[in-house]
C-alpha cells in the first residue's frame, strides 16, 4: 500500500507537470475568424483584403449602401415614406424630425467614420507591404484616399453647414492617419478646412489611381466625379464642371429601356456602383426593399405633385403609378426593382448623367447658356425623345436643369443636399402627410443639417454643447 | 454458614450463566415505510463487539446481561439505543435523520457545518426545488434566499430567468458562477432537472465564495446533485401534471368598434389641426378614409359612423377579433421522473430519467426535455474511492422571435386591431392587418418553424485517495458537451420569407468545455481543535465551434430541410475559446467549539486577458466566534445559539470576449463578391481582471429552540470593472474594454425562521427573509452616459431612469406637456424657452408641449428598494400544506409595450390600449391621454415618465398542498410511500403595474416578451 501511495503521487505530479508545461500554450489564444492587426500589412493579400473591408464598411446599409441615398430623398418634396405600413422606418426623417441621438442621425456618422479609420490604415500602411508592386501601392492609396473623401463629403453635406451658406462655421472632424484609442480628440473643423481636405484627398487620388473596368470600385473616374460633386458643392463651376466632364467622357447613356428595366446592376454609364451581393448583405435592408411595392418594407411613395412635374411623354412617368391593390391614394415608385430575389441589387452610385447634369448646371452658372443647354438635351432627349432642345437662358435655364435633376436622379440620394447646397426653400404640397413650406432664411432650416450624434458629443470632450449645430 | 457460602456460589454460578449466554434477536426496520433494513450495524455500547442485520433485516447478537445497551446505527437514519432490560427479542424502527442537509453543507471544494463555517451561505434543500412546474430550478429559488434576486424575464417555456446575488456587480454579466457536482458549469440551466438535484448552496461573501476567484465576483451558486444512498434500493416515481395560462389579463385592448371610431376621430382631428380642413370637410375625409387606416370595416353596414363619428346603433359587429385570445393558450405541463437509488457499504448508485413538457401559453412557443441522471462511485480498495456523474440531456424548444420583430406573436397580439380577421369567410388565413401586414401570428405559427434542439453531456469523474488518515488526494475530470442545433423556416408565401420565396436556415454550435482539478487535503484535529488544509491544481477551458447555412426559394409547404431549397446563402463558420489555470489553497482552523479562521487564497491565469496581465490572485479572511459556547456567558435557557462572524476578501469577473485584449482585423467583411478584412477591434494590452473586495459581517442565532434569526450586513466593492469606454468616432469604433468603471453594493439582509408549532402531529413552521440592496456607480470615467431609458452616471445606480417628466395633457388643445426642468443639468443653458407656459393644470411649474425643449430628470430606478419571501409550511399528520410569497417594492419599469398601445395616433393601424379611448377631444378636456391624430407628430408617446411605472408587487409564488396516504394503507398496495399534491404558482399578484407582469427585465423595461405564466398542477409520487 505504501508503494501505491507512491504511484499515486508520481502520477499526480506527472499530471501537474504535463499540464504546466503546457499552460503557456493554453493561456495564448488566438481567434479563427480573425488575425492581428500588426499582420495586416505583412502581404499583398491581406492589404487588399483590407480594402476590400473598407467597401464593405462603406456599402453597409446604414452608410451609404441604403440610408444615405434613401434619407436624401425623403427628406426632400419628391419621395415621401408611406403614413401607414411603414413599420415606422425613416418616419421622423421625413418629418424632417431627427434628434441627435437617432440611429438615423448616429449610425451614418459612425460608418463613415469606420470608413476613415480603414482607410487611414491602408493609406499609411500601404508602402510598408513587403511584397506589394509600386503600382498595387499606387491603388491601395488611390482607392482608400477616394473613401475616406467620400465619407468626408456625405459627413460635411450632413453635420456641416452647406459650403456658400457658412465656409467659416464648424464642420467635422479631420482624421487622415491611423490613430489608436489613447490618441487625442479631434474637434470640429471648419466648413472650408474640411472641402480643402476633400479636395486634396481626391487630386491626389485621381493622379496615383488608373481607370478600372470593374465599376464595384473607385478608379480615376470615380475620384473625378467625387471631386465633381465637392466642387459642386463649393460653387466651384469651372472646375466642377472640368472634373464632370472629365468623369464622363466618351461614356455611353444607358438605353431609356435600361434605365425603366429596374436600375438593379451597373451599364454602360455607371461610374461607381455599389457592388452588392445578395450572400452577405441584409437583402431587406436594400433601397428595392423600400422602394419597390412588392417584397420587401415597400413604404416609399412619390409626391403626387412632383408626378405631375413630368410631361405625358417623359417615359419617366412610368416609374409612378396609383396601383389600386397596393396603395389606392398615393403613387407607388418602380425605379428600383429587384433582380430575381428581394433585395438583390447593386446601387449604382455615381453615373455618368448625373455628372452631365453637374456639367449643365456649371455651365449654365458659369453664363454658357448654349453648352449648358447641349448637355441638359442629352438627358432630356432620352426621356422624351420628342423633346426639343431649351432655349432658356439664365436662372430660368438653371431652374430648368434643377428640376432636370430632380427628375433624373430622385431616388439616387441627391434632392436633400440640393436643396441645401443651393439654398432653397422647402415646399411639401400635395398628398404629402407631413407638410412643411421654409425657406433658407426662417428658423427651421436648421433642419436640413444633422445634429453632431449625442454618442459623439458624449465620448469627445473636444465636441460639447456649444459646439452642436443650431436647432439642436 | 454452608447456607451462605452455598449461596454465595450459587450467585456466582448465575451470574457465569448469564455473563455467557444471553442471545438477543430481532428485526430492524425502517420507521416511515415499516421495511426491513439490511446492513445495520448493532454493537454493544462500550465495546466493539457487534453485528450487522442480514438481507431481512435480522439479527442475532450474544449480550453479557441484561443491563447491556444496544446500539442501532445506520447511514442516513438516526441511531438508537435500546437496553436489553431482560428481553431476548428486540425490534427495532429506526427513523430517517431528517437533520443531515443542516449539519453539513456544501461550500467551495468540499463540505463543511454550519456552526463551522465562517462565511455567508444559504442551502436550499430539494424540498422547494422538487415537483415545481417550472424548466429550470432557478426560478424556484426566488424569495428562498436573502441577497438572492431573481426574475423571470418571460413566459418562453424553457427560458433562463435572471440571476443576482447582492446587486449588480459589474456592468456586464453580472450572472454568479453556477458548479455542479463541484465543477463549474457553463451551459443552459434548464438542461438540469430539477429534480435530480439533492441541494443548492448560494454562497454570498468572500470567506463563501473566494476559492473560486476569478469567476465568483458575482457570487457562486453550488449545484449538488442526489447520490445513491446505502441501505435498501429505493426506487421513486412521480407524475405531475398542470395547466398553466399567462400570469395576468394585462390592460385591456379596444374593440373593433373602438379602434374604429378611434380613427375616425384621429382622421378627423388631422383633417381640422394639420390640413386647416372645414368641420364638414374633416367629417367627408373621415368618413373616407377610415376604413383604409384601419384596414377592414368590421361592421355590417358600407357607413357604419354617424357625423360625430359614434356606431350608428343597430349596426351589426361582423369582426371583433380578439388577438390576444388567438396568440394565447392554455398551456399543459407535464413531468415524469424515475428514480432509483441503491448503494452498500462499498457501492452507491443513483439513476434518474425524467422527462418534461411545456407545452406554453403562447402559439409556437413550447419547451420539452429529457433528462437522464446516473451518479455512482465505489470503494475499489480500502484508500481509493472512484465515482462518475452522467447526466445527459435532450430538449427541444421552440421559440418564435421576441421584441421589435414582426413575427413576434406577442408584439402581434398587441398591435393588430381587433377589426382584422384572423380568417378570411373561405376559411383562408387573411394576411392583410396593416399593422404588421403580411405576418399574421396564427398562421404563421403553422407555417414558420424556430425550433431549437441541445443535446447535452455532463460527465464528470473522480478519484479519491485516502493517502494517509489526515491526508486525502482527489482528483477530478470533467467534460461539459452540449450541442446547440437551430432550424429556422420561414414559409415561401408570407411574412419573413415571402420576398425570398422561403429560408430555411439551420445552425450548429458544439460547446466543449472541459475542466480538471487535484485537490490535496490535510485534516488534523484533536479534543479542542481542528485544522484543515487544501492544496489545489485546476485548469478549465471552454470551446465553442459553430456552423450556419442557409437556403432559399421553396415550393414544397411545411418541408423545411435545407435540401428543398433552390438558392443557397452565404454558410458561415466559426470558433472560439478560452481557457483558465489556477493554483488553489485553503486553511481551515477551529478551537474549542468558539473560534473559527479562515483563509484562502487562488492563482487565476486566463488566456482572455493581455498580455502582462494574465494572472489575478484572490484572497479570503473569514472568522466565526460563538458566543453562546463561551464559559463568561450565562447559562440562558432560552438562547441556543449566538455566532457572530465576517469576512473580507477579493474574487474577480472575467465576463469579457475571448479575445478582448488584442487588436484585430476580422474575416468575413466581403463585398462585391471578394472576401475581405476589416478592423474588428482595438488592442488593450493592459486589459485585466475586474476585482470585487468584499466585507461582510453577521449574526446567527437560535433562541427558545424555536427561532432562527440571522442579520447580514455587506459591502461589495468593484473595482477595474470591465467596461466599454464610449470613444469619439474618430477612433474608429464606438467603445474599448477598458478596467475603468467602480461600482459599489451594500446591503442588509435579514433571515426569520420560526418554528410556531412542533409538537406532532401538528407543526407549522414561518420562514421570512428581506434584503436591501445599494448599488452605486463610482466611476465610468465620463460624467454620464446615456443609454436609452438610462443614465449612468457616478452617484447612481446602473439602472437609474433618465427622461422627460410627463405633465399632462393641456386641456385647451388636447396637446402633450412635460414640465421643462431647465434646472435639470440635460441642457446647461437654465433659461426658459419660448415654448413653455404655466401649467394650466395648477402645479405652479412650467410646462411645455414642445418635446424636444423639456429637459431630461432623474426618475428612480429599475432596482428594488427591497425583497424578499415569506414562506409557511404547515404539516399534520399526512396533510402537508405550504405557501410562499415573494415581494419586491419600489422598483420601476418602463412599458413600452403600453406606450405602444398608447401611440395617440403615430402609428394609426396598430391597435390601442382601451385607456386610449380617454383621449382629449373638446368635450372631455381633463384627462391625461392627448389628442388623437392619425400621423401625430406631438409626441406625446415619445419616452418620458407617462409610461414609467411603479412595478412593486407581492406575488403568491407557490402553494402546495400534498397527502401523504397512511402507512397502513400504502403498505397494502406494496408501497412505502405515496403521495398525491397540488401545486400551484404565481396564482395570486397585487401590483398596480399595468401589463401583464410586474416581473419582467432587470434593466426595467419591456420588449413584447411572451408573459410570465401562472401554472396549478397535480402530481402523485410513489415510493416503491
Amino acid at each position: 500500500m505504501r508503494l501505491f501511495h507512491i504511484y499515486i503521487l508520481i502520477a499526480a505530479s506527472f499530471l501537474g507537470v504535463a499540464l504546466s508545461s503546457c499552460s503557456q500554450d493554453l493561456l495564448h489564444l488566438e481567434p479563427t475568424s480573425a488575425i492581428d492587426e500588426s499582420e495586416v500589412f505583412n502581404s499583398i493579400a491581406t492589404a487588399e483584403a483590407a480594402l476590400i473591408g473598407t467597401y464593405d464598411i462603406f456599402s453597409t446599409y446604414s452608410g451609404e449602401g441604403m440610408w444615405g441615398p434613401l434619407m436624401s430623398d425623403v427628406m426632400g418634396e419628391d419621395i415621401m415614406i408611406n403614413s401607414v405600413e411603414n413599420y415606422g422606418w425613416f418616419v421622423t426623417v421625413y418629418q424632417l424630425n431627427v434628434m441627435a441621438n437617432y440611429s438615423y442621425n448616429t449610425n451614418p456618422w459612425w460608418v463613415a467614420y469606420s470608413v476613415i479609420y480603414n482607410a487611414n490604415r491602408i493609406i499609411a500602411f500601404a508602402e510598408d507591404v513587403p511584397d506589394a508592386t509600386p503600382d498595387q501601392i499606387k491603388n491601395l492609396q488611390g482607392q482608400g484616399k477616394v473613401l475616406r473623401a467620400y465619407s468626408m463629403l456625405k459627413l460635411i453635406e450632413m453635420y456641416g453647414q452647406a459650403y456658400n451658406r457658412d465656409a467659416d462655421s464648424e464642420g467635422i472632424m479631420i482624421v487622415t492617419s491611423p490613430v489608436d484609442a489613447n490618441s487625442p480628440d479631434f474637434d470640429r473643423s471648419s466648413v472650408r478646412a474640411t472641402y480643402e481636405q476633400i479636395v486634396v484627398d481626391l487630386l491626389s487620388a485621381i493622379d496615383l489611381l488608373e481607370e478600372n473596368t470593374d465599376k464595384g470600385f473607385f478608379d480615376v473616374r470615380g475620384a473625378k466625379a467625387v471631386l465633381a460633386r465637392a466642387y459642386l458643392d463649393m460653387n466651384e463651376w469651372e472646375k466642377a464642371r472640368d472634373m464632370s466632364k472629365e468623369a464622363h467622357e466618351d461614356m455611353e447613356l444607358m438605353s431609356l429601356n435600361e434605365m425603366l428595366s429596374g436600375f438593379y446592376y451597373r451599364n454602360s454609364e455607371t461610374i461607381f456602383t455599389i457592388a452588392y451581393t445578395r450572400e452577405d448583405n441584409n437583402i431587406y435592408m436594400s433601397i428595392p426593399s423600400f422602394y419597390w411595392p412588392e417584397y420587401g418594407y415597400s413604404s416609399i411613395r412619390a409626391n403626387d405633385e412632383f408626378v405631375n412635374l413630368f410631361e405625358s411623354t417623359d417615359a419617366r412617368k412610368n416609374f409612378f403609378q396609383v396601383y389600386e391593390p397596393i396603395d389606392a391614394d398615393r403613387n407607388i415608385v418602380l425605379k428600383f426593382a429587384h433582380n430575381g430575389q428581394v433585395g438583390n441589387a447593386e446601387r449604382i452610385a455615381i453615373r455618368a448623367s448625373e455628372m452631365i447634369l453637374i456639367e449643365a448646371e456649371c455651365e449654365a452658372e458659369l453664363g454658357n447658356d448654349d453648352e449648358a443647354q447641349d448637355a441638359l438635351f442629352r438627358i432630356q432627349q432620352r426621356a422624351m425623345p420628342s423633346a426639343s432642345k431649351s432655349t432658356k437662358t439664365g436662372a430660368e435655364l438653371i431652374d430648368e436643369i434643377l428640376l432636370e435633376r430632380r427628375k433624373e436622379l430622385f431616388g439616387e440620394g441627391f434632392r436633400w443636399n440640393d436643396i441645401k447646397r443651393r439654398n432653397l426653400p422647402i415646399k411639401r404640397l400635395g398628398d404629402h402627410w407631413s407638410k412643411f413650406d421654409f425657406t433658407a432664411s426662417d428658423d427651421d432650416y436648421y433642419r436640413l443639417t444633422f445634429p453632431i450624434p449625442q454618442s459623439e458629443m458624449d465620448a469627445n470632450p473636444l465636441i460639447n454643447d456649444e459646439n452642436q449645430n443650431p436647432g439642436y | 454458614m454452608r447456607a451462605l457460602i452455598l449461596a454465595v456460589i450459587l450467585s456466582f454460578v448465575l451470574s457465569a450463566f448469564s455473563n455467557a449466554q444471553k442471545t438477543i434477536q430481532g428485526v430492524v426496520t425502517e420507521l416511515s415505510t415499516g421495511l426491513t433494513l439490511p446492513g445495520v450495524n448493532i454493537s454493544i455500547k462500550g465495546t466493539t463487539v457487534g453485528t450487522v442485520t442480514n438481507f431481512d433485516g435480522e439479527y442475532t447478537i450474544e449480550v453479557p446481561d441484561d443491563e447491556t445497551i444496544l446500539l442501532y446505527s445506520f447511514i442516513g437514519m438516526t441511531a438508537v439505543e435500546e437496553a436489553v432490560k431482560g428481553r431476548s427479542n428486540i425490534n427495532v424502527a429506526m427513523a430517517e435523520n431528517s437533520q443531515k442537509i443542516e449539519d453539513v453543507m456544501v461550500v467551495a471544494y468540499g463540505t463543511t457545518t454550519k456552526e463551522a463555517f465562517t462565511g455567508a451561505a444559504e442551502v436550499v434543500d430539494n424540498k422547494i426545488i422538487e415537483d415545481r412546474p417550472v424548466t429550470s430550478f432557478e426560478k424556484s429559488l426566488q424569495g428562498t434566499t436573502a441577497g438572492l434576486q431573481v426574475t423571470a424575464s418571460s413566459g418562453q417555456p424553457g427560458a433562463s430567468a435572471t440571476v443576482r446575488i447582492r446587486g449588480i456587480g459589474s456592468f456586464g454579466g453580472s450572472a454568479p458562477l453556477y458548479i455542479i457536482d463541484g465543477v463549474p458549469m457553463s451551459g443552459a440551466l434548464s438542461d438540469i432537472n430539477p429534480n435530480d438535484i439533492e441541494s443548492l448552496t448560494v454562497l454570498k461573501d468572500a470567506a463563501a465564495s473566494s476559492l473560486y476567484g476569478s469567476r465568483a465576483a458575482n457570487g457562486v451558486i453550488m449545484i449538488t446533485t442526489k447520490k445513491g444512498k446505502k441501505g435498501k434500493t429505493q426506487i421513486s416515481f412521480n407524475a405531475q401534471s398542470g395547466i398553466s395560462t399567462r400570469v395576468s389579463d394585462g390592460y385591456a385592448l379596444m374593440n373593433s368598434t373602438q379602434i374604429y371610431e378611434q380613427t375616425w376621430r384621429g382622421l378627423y382631428n388631422q383633417a381640422i389641426i394639420h390640413d386647416g380642413k372645414t368641420n364638414a370637410e374633416a367629417i367627408d375625409i373621415a368618413h373616407d378614409k377610415v376604413e383604409g387606416i384601419v384596414g377592414f370595416n368590421p361592421f355590417s353596414s358600407d357607413n357604419p359612423l354617424d357625423d360625430s363619428g359614434q356606431l350608428i346603433s343597430g349596426t351589426n359587429v361582423l369582426t371583433n377579433t380578439d388577438w390576444r385570445d388567438q396568440v394565447y393558450k392554455t398551456g399543459i405541463t407535464q413531468n415524469y421522473n424515475l428514480s432509483i437509488s441503491s448503494g452498500n457499504q462499498d457501492t452507491q448508485l443513483f439513476f434518474s430519467f425524467g422527462y418534461f413538457s411545456d407545452s406554453g401559453t403562447t402559439i409556437g412557443a413550447n419547451f420539452e426535455r429529457f433528462t437522464n441522471k446516473i451518479n455512482v462511485s465505489q470503494k475499489v480498495t480500502s484508500f481509493l474511492t472512484a465515482g462518475m456523474s452522467t447526466h445527459l440531456s435532450h430538449s427541444k424548444v421552440n421559440a418564435p422571435p421576441s421584441g421589435s420583430e414582426n413575427a413576434n406573436p406577442v408584439r402581434s397580439a398587441e398591435a393588430i386591431n381587433a377589426a382584422s380577421p384572423v380568417k378570411n369567410a373561405d376559411g383562408t388565413y387573411n394576411w392583410d392587418n396593416l399593422a404588421v401586414f403580411d405576418f399574421n401570428p396564427v398562421a404563421l405559427s403553422h407555417m414558420d418553424k424556430y425550433e431549437y434542439k441541445t443535446n447535452r453531456g455532463l460527465i464528470n469523474a473522480f478519484l479519491d485517495f485516502q493517502i494517509l488518515p489526515s491526508l486525502s488526494f482527489r482528483t477530478t475530470g470533467s467534460i461539459d458537451y452540449s450541442q446547440n442545433k437551430g432550424l429556422n423556416h420561414y414559409n415561401p408565401n408570407h411574412g419573413n420569407g415571402a420576398g425570398v420565396k422561403g429560408r430555411s436556415t439551420q445552425s450548429v454550435a458544439d460547446n466543449t468545455a472541459w475542466n480538471i482539478s487535484n485537490i490535496l487535503r490535510y485534516n488534523k484535529s484533536n479534543e479542542r481543535s481542528n485544522f484543515e488544509a487544501l492544496l489545489g491544481y485546476e485548469a478549465h477551458g471552454e470551446k465553442y465551434e459553430g456552423l450556419s447555412a442557409g437556403v432559399t426559394g421553396f415550393s414544397v409547404p411545411n418541408r423545411h430541410e435545407l435540401m428543398w431549397g433552390s438558392s443557397p446563402e452565404m454558410p458561415s463558420s466559426s470558433s472560439t475559446e478560452w481557457n483558465m489555470i489556477s493554483y488553489l489553497s485553503q486553511v481551515k482552523y477551529s478551537l474549542a467549539g468558539k473560534y473559527y479562521l479562515s483563509a484562502s487564497l487562488r492563482s487565476d491565469g486566463n488566456s482572455r486577458f493581455g498580455e502582462n496581465y494574465k494572472y489575478g490572485v484572490f484572497y479570503s479572511f473569514g472568522g466565526g466566534w460563538r458566543i453562546s459556547e463561551e464559559d463568561w456567558m450565562p447559562e440562558l435557557s432560552w438562547l441556543n445559539n449566538l455566532k457572530l462572524r465576517a469576512s473580507y476578501g477579493t474574487s474577480g469577473n472575467s465576463s469579457i470576449g475571448n479575445y478582448a485584449s488584442l487588436g484585430l482585423y476580422a474575416g468575413g467583411a466581403n463585398y462585391g463578391g471578394y472576401s475581405g478584412l476589416a478592423a474588428a477591434q482595438l488592442a488593450n494590452t493592459e486589459l485585466h481582471w475586474e476585482k470585487i473586495t468584499a466585507f461582510n459581517i453577521g449574526l446567527e442565532s437560535r433562541f427558545f429552540n424555536r427561532v432562527d434569526a440571522s442579520f447580514e450586513y455587506y459591502q461589495r466593492d468593484s473595482d477595474g470593472l470591465l467596461f466599454a469606454k464610449p470613444l469619439s468616432a474618430s477612433k474608429g469604433f464606438g467603445s474599448i474594454t477598458t478596467n475603468l468603471g467602480a461600482m459599489v453594493n451594500t446591503g442588509f439582509e435579514a433571515t426569520l425562521s420560526v418554528d410556531l408549532i412542533k409538537d406532532k402531529p401538528y407543526s407549522n413552521t414561518l420562514g421570512f427573509n428581506i434584503s436591501t440592496n445599494t448599488n452605486e456607480i463610482l466611476n465610468i470615467e465620463s460624467d454620464q452616459i446615456i443609454s436609452g431609458t438610462k443614465l449612468i452616471e457616478p452617484g447612481a445606480d446602473l439602472y437609474q431612469f433618465y427622461m422627460r417628466e410627463w405633465a399632462g395633457v393641456n386641456p385647451e388643445n388636447g396637446m402633450p406637456m412635460w414640465f421643462t426642468n431647465t434646472a435639470s443639468d440635460d441642457v446647461t443653458n437654465n433659461e426658459e424657452l419660448t415654448s413653455a407656459y404655466l401649467d394650466p393644470l395648477g402645479t405652479g411649474r412650467q410646462v411645455t408641449s414642445d418635446y424636444g425643449d423639456a429637459e431630461r430628470i432623474r426618475q428612480g430606478s429599475a432596482l428594488p428598494d427591497f425583497f424578499g419571501g415569506i414562506n409557511n409550511n404547515f404539516a399534520y399528520k399526512g396533510f402537508d400544506f405550504s405557501f410562499y410569497f415573494y415581494f419586491s417594492v419600489g422598483n420601476k419599469v418602463y412599458n413600452y409595450d403600453y406606450a405602444g398601445g398608447m401611440h395617440d395616433g403615430v402609428q394609426p393601424s396598430s391597435n390601442l390600449a382601451a385607456d386610449a379611448a380617454n383621449a382629449w377631444t373638446p368635450n372631455n378636456r381633463y384627462t391625461d391621454v392627448p389628442r388623437y391624430i392619425v400621423n401625430n407628430q406631438d409626441q406625446g408617446n415619445q419616452m418620458s415618465s407617462r409610461f414609467l411605472e411603479d412595478a412593486s408587487y407581492l406575488r403568491l409564488k407557490n402553494i402546495s398542498l400534498s397527502y401523504t396516504l397512511p402507512k397502513t394503507l400504502s403498505t397494502r398496495v406494496k408501497v412505502n410511500n405515496a403521495k398525491v399534491f397540488v401545486s400551484a404558482e404565481n396564482i395570486w399578484t397585487l401590483s398596480k403595474y399595468k401589463g401583464f407582469d410586474p416581473e419582467g427585465a432587470i434593466n426595467g423595461t419591456t420588449n413584447n416578451v411572451i408573459p410570465g405564466v401562472k401554472v396549478i398542477s397535480f402530481g402523485i409520487k410513489l415510493d416503491l
